[in-house]
Order: C-alpha cells, then structure tokens, then sequence
C-alpha cells in the first residue's frame, strides 16, 4: 500500500464527485445484502465502524470532504429525498411532491411532526434555508453547480415549498438528495449539528473516533442499534487489523485484495462484494499535443492491458470498463470491445498519427494507493510500443492546483468515485479538455429531457462516442468491499456516493 | 572476572567483529556496482506471476505487478548507498562549517550556534526530512536526500564544534595565533587533521542512519517515489501484502539490516582504531 | 520565522483542501480569501506574530477548530506515551548497558550487544508491525491500535492502546541508548579513579556504583535530553502504525492539508517543549556534575 496517510484526508475528497444527470431512476443493483434477520440482535448494541477517511470538518459545504457523506448522509441528516444504496432517489423529508406540466414548477410536501435534533420542528423556512446555505456565495460545495437552474424558492406555508427553475431538470430531486436539511437557527455547523435524521452527534475526536447516538424522538423508524462510533484510520493495514482483532465491527471500503486473503475463509467474518462507482482512469489532456489527437489516445488505450493491470491490484476482483459509465448506470452499454489491448494496432495507430517512433510523456501520478504502482505498469506496457513515460509523483494538493486548476499537464492518473459523473463529459473546460460538440449538445439534452427514457437513450448516445474518441483511458472500476464479523448484519453494501447508512445495522446478542 | 583481565577476549571479539562489519558493507558495495552492468531480470519487466513465493527463477518472488524482487533488491543496495552517502555528504558539509565557524565566533554567536544546533537535533531527523521533502516541489530520491542530509548536518554540526573548541583550547593553536597564523590556515593545518577521526566514525553512524530514516520517510509516503526500488518503498509496498505474501516484507527488510548492521560495525571497528582507549585496557 | 518562511514554500493551497472537483473558479476564490491565502505573504507574516504574541495558534484552515485545543487533546496522547516508552527504555537500557559493558566477554553480555545492533538497525515501523503481528493478532493481548474514544476517562483502556506503541519506542531508544550506556560503563572501567578506588580496598562493585555511576551518568543525561525530545514528534511513525490521534499524527495530515495554522501551532509547541526538556537535562547534569556548574546553559 502506497502513502495511505494523506488517503485518510484527501483521497476521497478529491475524487470527482457527481453532478447529477438524472431524476429518480430505478436502477436495481444485482447485490442483496447479507441482511437475513438474525434470530435475535442487540437493539442496544453500538457498532463500531472502521474507515480511512475522517471529515476534515463536519460541515458538507464548508470542504468537509467525502467523509461527512459516509458519516452523516442519512444519519445526521436527511434530505428531501433519499439516494438508496441501491441507487434509486426516494422520498425522505418530502412526503410527495409534484411537477407543473412544462417541468419548471416542483411543489414539495414536507412530512409532518418533523423535529431537529435542537427540538427545532421543520419548516418550509428551513429548507429554503437549506438550499440557499448550498447555493450560497461562500458554498464550497460541488454540487452547487449542478442546483444553478434554481430561480425561486417559495414557502407558500410550513409544510410546502415550491421551486420554480429556469430551465428544465430531469434530475432535481436526485440532486436535492445531496441537500442536507439543517435547522434554520443552527449555527457553527463545522463541529457541531443540526439535523433530523435517527442520530445526533455524541462527540468527535479528531484524528481518532466520531460517535453517534441513537435519536429517541426520530420521526420514522428507529434504528436498530443504539449508535455507531466510525473509527478513522490513515493505515489500511491498521484498519484491518482492527477488525481482525475484535475493535471495529465493519470496514467501510477495503482497498487491497490481499487483506481479504484473511477475512474470507473465516467463519468470523462476512466479505460482501457491492456494486462500486469508483472509476480508476488515465486522463489525457485532450487539448494538447500529443494527445490532441484521437489517434494517439486510442493508440495508448490498445497498448495497455487492462485485464493484467486489474488483476495485478485486484486480484479476482473489480470489474473492466470500456467507458466512464459502470454497469450499474442506466446509460451503461458494455463498450470494453472499444480499444480492446492490442498492441500491434496501437504501433500502427501512433505510426498513423506521425510517431512511428513513439514520444515521451510525463505522467502526473498523485501520490497514494493505487496510482503509484498503475504508473509503473504503464510505463512498462508503453515502453513495449515505444512510448516513453516519465512518473511524476505529487500530492494529492498539488495534484488540486497544477492539473485541475492549472490545467498544466500531459496526462494524469485518478479515481473518480462518483455515481452518475458522465456529464463532465459534457463540459469542454474540465481538467481533462475533452470537446467534442455532439457529447455536450447530447448530454445538455438529456437533463432537459421529458422522460427517464429519453434521458437514458441521450447518455447512452454520448457514453459510446467518448468511448470512441478515447476521450480518457478508462482502466478499470474498483471492486465495492465491504467485511465486518459475522455478526454483524444490514449495512448497506453498495456505499453509493461515499454513504453509509448505519440505521439497519443489527449485532447479534451474545 | 574484571574487564582488566577480559580484555584480550574483546579485542579479538572487535577485530573480528569490524572484520564481519566491512564484509557486510563490500558484499553491499559490490552488489551495488554489479547493478550497473548486469541484473537478473528487466527491473520493468512484469512478466512473471502476482505476488509469487521465492522461487528458483525468483529468489525473492515477486511484487503485485510480477516483478521481480530480487533484482529491485539489488537496484535497492545502489539507491541506499546513494542515500547514505548523499546525505552524508551535504550533512558533513554544511555540518563542519557551521560547526567550525561557531568555534571560531565570539561567545555570543558561538552560545546562538550551540543553542540552535541543541534545537535542531532534538528535532528528530524525521521531522526535518519531513519538512524539507514537503517543501520541494515534487518529491524526489533528491529531495528525501536532501532532507536527510540538511537534517545530519547539525548532529554534525554540534559535534564539530565542540572538537574544534577542544583543539583551538590547545596550547599549540594559541601559540600559532600569536605568531600570526590566519584563521583559515589554522583550521586547515591543525582543526581539521586533528577532528577528522572522530568526525569520520560519526559519518559513518549517520551514514546507517540515513539509509533507515529513507526506510521511514517512504513508510510515510515521503520518501523516493517510483520507479526508485528504494527499500524502505519495498517494505512500504510489502506491508500492505504481508499476511499473503511475507517474503515481499522480508527480504528487503534483511538487505536493509545487513547494511547497517556492517556500517555499524565497521564505525565502531574504525572508532577503535582511532581512540586506543576503548580498545580494552591501556 | 523560519518555520513561516519554509512553510509557505510548501506547494499547493491551502484552500484546495476545502475543495473537490467540481469546484468553480469563484468558490476557489472565496476559499481561498476564507483562508487567508491570497494575502499577500507579508500580510500573513504580521497576522501570525500578532496572534502567536498573543498565544493565540489560531483556527484551523480545514476543520475551522482552534488549533490550541486540538494540540492540547493531541497531548493526552503523545506525552503519556512519550513519558512512557522514555521510563522503559531507561528501565531496560541501563542495567542492560552496564551488564553489557561489564560482562563483555561472557556469552549474554554479547548476546546484548547483539541485540542491540538489530535494534538499532530495524526502521521503527518494522518493529510496531511485528509486535502487532505477536501480541495483538496472535494472542490478542493488546489492542492493534487506536485510542479509547473516552480517551483517559477510562484509564485501563487507554492504558491498554499505549501498550504496544510504548512498547515499540521504547525498545527501539532502549537499543540506541544501550549503547551510550555501554560505552560510558566502559570509560568508568578504564579510568584510573576506579582503580584507584579498588587498590584503597573498595569492593569492586562498590566501587562502579560508588563512582562510576556519578561519572558515568553524566555523558547519559545529555543524551536522555536528546532522545526525549526526539520522542515527542518522532511518535510520528508509530502513531501511524497503531493510529494514534498524537500531536505526530496532527502534523502530518497538517503538512498534507497544507493546514499551515495546524503545522505552526505544532511545530511551536514541541520547540517550546524541546527547549524545556533541554533546559531540565542542563539542569539536572550541572546537579550531578559539579564540574559543569559555572558552564553556561545550552553550551555543554
């Protein structure tokens, strides 16, 4: 495992994290987890959770990074609707909800008998409050982009808020499944919270421990436990040696199959293999030379072999991809035929492309698991077509400042974890430059779209011609692991978006 | 039973053991050039099997991506001496002259020398390095060098300085200052002939130092990056596949502890040599 | 100053710990004037001397928390650990180092020096990895890592989580100070005071602990000095190895977030504390040794 301890920090929070596409989809994930009622669990038991990425801070538009999404979506806080583990958008915090005939009017009922945690009771005020802390000027949120097309926000009473948009979004409420509702008298949201969801926050030790506490005076279904305490770790080896020996009862995401080797043979332990949004790419930089030229970029896309790279990391798990799109979004097409590894048509390819000799490149590679080791094995496969690559190592920050903001690089290594994130396909300023007009009207389209259908039909459109184009090099998608002793049952498996609804979560009783 | 009468036993023990020290190193020093000419495999080669046990093709196995280890062994002895000797070099560099010119200062300067040199040690050469790697602009087998060495270099520093006061305190050195002698002649004619002994087994000591504190700074992520076989990066990627594969952890882990388990005994060899006194018994 | 200076010439922002991708130019901008980080250097430099004149480390970049209290829960950790794995090396070091001076050529007391020399050339992670694979895996005796969430509320448990990281330094400065210890054992065996002493009828071991230890001891206390203060940010290791919430642990994910209030207030603290610890060893050497006792502090 390579430099995990800025991975605690920073790993998540630089992954890409989505700009929602679509409205609500259903979209069922093959994986039922292990959550066969045990014949009698500790409703009073506190579950230990063990994870390598601690919130930098606890407020979501405040550069908490991806970690408050694991700690606190659905647990702390809820929304006006509910991205499941199984990736469909539900009702939470809005009963019902309606839409005027051109789509621009959203009319949404609240649920009622609604408190905060403060003893705050839910209003219409306070979820306009909510929307507006994340469109606000000083949100550092990345989803604010994605709630732009929102004009108006109305509280015509305390149950009701009407949203009027500028232009048509298919995929508001998904989006507004990002929206933490927070009491509107709350203040100093970085270390402390204001939420209606079934825990309230007991205390945070930097570094070290963040625990919850069951909410008695939860409005839905009390949770099956009487807390958890997310136990953050900066080793991976660490962590699951923690496991292993009894102090934590999950691992939240695992990241090597060589730790599994000690958990899956073992009565003890459960191994579930989810469904994972966890793209790892090799990102060109589309609007310069070399890879400016479609040619060059399917030319490295052939001379790489996926399959042997994924088992080196992975072992027998992850899944191989042929575009940015994972087999659980709707629009997902298999498309691995597309520049498939052979490496006697990418030396014909770069030769067509006027480098029969090959060309050198630096290859910004940030500094932790897994990149380091995938930089080096693409050294050594581009070597074989004559393509030469310097491995520049940065961190995770640095990474932040000279490729994304800079845009000052040849070709990058990175881990896009989100769910739904193909239209950063659609916009020609992202770091990696790709332009291509007929992607950006397709995927423009496809958010004003009148359907789900039309919707999925646009995306599929566009996720084939950036496979085509080799927009990026799409090397693989991570495996989705989670283990915790036997007995321990009904978290979810998937982690969609980083969560981890811990309220299902169930300990036997000894 | 008294160390009077035990001393023949340990000067033929240290002999030998400064014989066993040496060894070490020139097993080392010889590999390290071997390097230069001929390997094993194509270090980049990832033609073998994930993770496969030592083998008769591969005498250490190999890594995740089937490379194969011993051959990054061997590119390891080259980088750790270079580490060693690297970082030795700046740190005696700057170390001496800093540790010179303090001797040579007024008291005033030379109590502000001393006191930041005490400050700098007692910062432990991790901190220094970890600094100094996060400071330059990408990290870099350089840079991890650099950081050691600017960290030797007050251990250095402070050492130099207190033996040059104790020379400079002989009768000699005042009777050369009188006659006129400058103070850069006296330095190169009497300090440093009369230090180098002593500042050479230090080297030495440090030199061990370094190669493990580069172990550490990779153990943290700052150490040298890839494609550098460092051992201390072998270890690091080792540790994350060590329940399945061991041998990955500890190969790199015995090539490191021979090294400066022979640098160590070789410093203290060259240390009895220079000072009789702890030879045994006068 | 120097730690301002060498801190802003870390690359990176600051600011960018705040943000992900997806972030505008104008929410970089706004983060970046949250944090201070488009002032010019100067700027900065006045607004962190005012504060620090004011003992005032600030608030962190990332978690917006005051940086004095955090550092003041790190050290719950990190000076019981500190204090801890310092009094088992002695504990070992000493006796060990003298028996290895003493008993050179009887088979144990190479045994210890051996040892030693392994000690010292193992990197520290090596060690915690193995006393982690012994008695936290396989016998299950002391917890791999972490730190009770009650912290010293619950002492047998907080004591419980140190075990194995004491353990781990203590072993690791045992093996290093062993040596000084041997070496100065040996430099009393071969003056000529003890033979003196020993020829005006002392018993011999009467006569090492009579006048070699107040001899000795001298050399030793300079040394603890050193490697006490060394312990306090060279935890920095084995915190990451049991994960720790230490001040190590703090500043390194500060050097990562470029959190650089964090770093400061670290790096100002443990100068402080190095400088008292170095003050005290100065202290208790001039005690010992009358020789030292018109000596200037700081200049040994």
């Amino acid at each position: 495992m390579s430099n995990s301890i800025f991975r605690g920090v920073t790993r998540r929070q630089f992954g890409v994290r989505a700009i929602a596409a679509t409205a609500a989809m259903v979209a069922l994930l093959g994986v039922s987890p292990a959550v066969l009622a045990q014949a009698a669990f500790d409703k009073d038991a506190v579950i230990e959770i063990g994870s390598l990425y601690e919130p930098q801070n606890l407020d979501n538009t405040a550069g908490a990074g991806q970690g408050i999404n694991e700690a606190f979506n659905g647990n702390v806080y809820e929304a006006l609707f509910a991205l499941t583990d199984a990736g469909t958008v539900v009702n939470s915090l809005a009963k019902d909800y309606t839409v005027s005939a051109d789509g621009l009017t959203y009319t949404f009922t609240l649920q009622s008998g609604v408190t905060f945690h403060s003893g705050d009771p839910l209003t219409s005020a306070d979820v306009k409050a909510s929307i507006e802390r994340v469109t606000a000027e000083a949100s550092k949120s990345s989803r604010k982009k994605s709630l732009a097309t929102i004009a108006k926000i109305e509280t015509p009473d305390d149950a009701t808020v009407v949203i009027t948009l500028s232009e048509k979004s298919i995929s508001l409420p998904y989006n507004l499944s990002y929206v933490w509702i927070v009491s509107d008298t709350a203040k100093s949201l970085a270390d402390s919270e204001d939420g209606t969801g079934p825990y309230t926050l007991a205390d945070w030790r930097r570094g070290s421990t963040l625990s919850l506490d069951r909410n008695d005076k939860y409005w839905g279904t009390a949770p099956t436990n009487a807390g958890v305490t997310f136990n953050y770790f900066t080793d991976a080896t660490a962590l699951n040696n923690a496991l292993l020996t009894g102090a934590v009862d999950i691992i939240t995401s695992v990241q090597s199959p060589d730790a599994l080797a000690q958990f899956k043979d073992n009565a003890d332990f459960t191994v579930t293999n989810g469904q994972s949004t966890t793209k790892e790419i090799l990102a060109f930089n589309d609007r310069v030379a070399p890879f400016d030229n479609v040619k060059v970029r399917k030319a490295i896309a052939r001379a790489i072999d996926d399959k042997k790279l994924l088992e080196s990391i992975w072992g027998e798990y992850g899944t191989l991809i042929g575009s940015f799109v994972p087999p659980t979004d709707p629009w997902y097409t298999d498309l691995t035929a597309v520049d498939a590894y052979d490496p006697a048509s990418a030396k014909a390819l770069l030769t067509e492309a006027g480098y029969p000799d090959g060309f050198t490149f630096k290859l910004d590679t940030p500094d932790y698991d897994p990149h380091p080791i995938v930089a080096e094995f693409i050294k050594s496969e581009l070597a074989k077509v004559g393509v030469t690559v310097e491995i520049n190592i940065i961190t995770a920050n640095e990474w932040y400042t000279k490729v994304y903001q800079s845009l000052d690089f040849a070709a990058t290594l990175q881990e896009h974890v989100n769910h739904r994130d193909i239209v950063f396909y659609g916009n020609p300023d992202f770091y990696w430059g790709y332009n291509n007009p007929k992607v950006i009207e397709l995927i423009k389209q496809s958010e004003a779209s009148a359907t789900v259908d039309e919707q999925t039909a646009k995306l599929l459109e566009a996720n084939k011609l950036i496979a085509e184009d080799a927009a990026s090099d799409w090397l693989y998608l991570y495996p989705q692991i989670v283990v915790s002793a036997s007995s321990v049952t009904g978290y979810p498996v998937n982690g969609l978006n980083s969560q981890f609804f811990a309220y299902n979560i169930e300990k036997a009783a000894k | 039973m008294s160390a009077i009468a035990a001393a023949p036993v340990r000067r033929s023990r240290r002999s030998w053991l400064f014989a066993i020290g040496l060894i070490l190193v020139g097993i080392n020093v010889a590999v390290a050039l071997l390097t230069l000419v001929w390997l094993p495999y194509d270090p980049s080669s990832t033609a073998g099997g994930r993770l496969e046990a030592p083998s008769l093709l591969h005498w250490a196995g190999t890594d995740r991506l089937g490379r194969d280890l011993f051959t990054q062994i061997m590119i390891g002895s080259r980088i750790a001496l270079m580490v060693g000797a690297g970082a030795v070099a700046i740190g005696a560099a700057i170390g001496v002259t800093l540790g010179v010119l303090s001797a040579f200062a007024t008291r005033l300067l030379d109590d502000a020398f001393a006191a930041a040199f005490d400050i700098l040690i007692a910062f432990p050469t991790l901190l220094l390095a970890m600094l100094v790697v996060a400071a330059s602009d990408t990290a870099s087998l350089g840079s991890a060098i650099l950081a050691l060495g600017i960290a030797i270099s007050a251990i250095v520093a402070r050492l130099t300085r207190i033996l040059a006061k104790r020379v400079i305190g002989m009768d000699y050195i005042t009777a050369a200052r009188t006659s006129g002698t400058s103070w850069p002649q006296i330095v190169i004619k009497h300090v440093l002939p009369n230090i180098w002994p002593t500042l050479l087994v230090n080297f030495a000591l440090q030199f061990g130092l370094a190669v493990i504190a580069e172990a550490s700074l990779s153990y943290l992520g700052l150490g040298a990056p890839p494609p550098n076989a460092s051992w201390g990066r072998l270890l690091q990627e080792a540790q994350g596949t060590v329940y399945t594969a061991p041998f990955g952890a500890i190969a790199p882990g015995l090539a490191l502890l021979i090294l400066v388990i022979g640098i160590n005994l070789s410093a203290d060899g060259l240390r009895d040599i220079g000072d009789p006194t702890r030879r045994g018994s006068r | 100053m120097v730690l301002f200076a060498l801190l802003r010439l870390l690359p990176g922002d600051p600011a960018n710990a705040l943000l992900g991708v997806g972030a505008t130019a104008q929410q970089i901008a706004s983060a970046k004037a949250q944090v201070g980080s488009d002032l010019p250097l100067t700027e900065q430099f006045v607004r962190f001397v005012s504060s620090l004149a004011r003992f005032d480390l600030g608030t962190s970049f990332v978690s917006q928390a005051p940086v004095g209290a955090e550092i003041l829960d790190r050290l719950t950790v990190t000076i019981p650990i500190t204090l801890l794995s310092f009094a088992l090396a002695i504990i070992l070091a000493v006796p060990l180092g003298i028996v290895a001076a003493v008993k050179a050529d009887r088979w144990y007391g190479a045994v210890i020096s051996v040892v030693s020399q392994l000690g010292i050339a193992i990197p520290v992670f090596w060690v915690g990895i193995l006393l982690v694979t012994a008695f936290a895996i396989n016998i299950r005796l002391f917890p791999s890592g972490g730190f009770p969430r009650h912290g010293w509320a619950d002492p047998l448990n907080a004591l419980r989580s140190l075990a194995l990281p004491v353990l781990t330094i203590g072993i690791v400065m045992a093996s290093s100070l062993l040596r000084y210890v041997r070496s100065a054992t040996q430099d009393v065996l071969g003056s000529d005071y003890l033979r003196t002493a020993r020829a005006l009828g002392s018993g011999y071991t009467e006569a090492l602990l009579r006048h070699g230890v107040r001899n000795g001891v001298v050399p030793i206390i300079s040394i603890l000095g050193i490697e006490l203060a060394s312990t306090f940010l060279g935890a920095v290791v084995v915190e990451k190895v049991f994960a720790l919430p230490g001040l190590g642990s703090m500043l390194l994910l500060g050097i990562s977030q470029r959190d650089y209030p964090n770093v400061q207030g670290v790096l100002f603290v443990s100068t402080l504390l190095v400088l008292l610890i170095g003050f005290v060893a100065d202290l208790v050497q001039r005690l010992v040794d009358p020789r030292l006792r018109d000596r200037a502090v700081g200049s040994p």
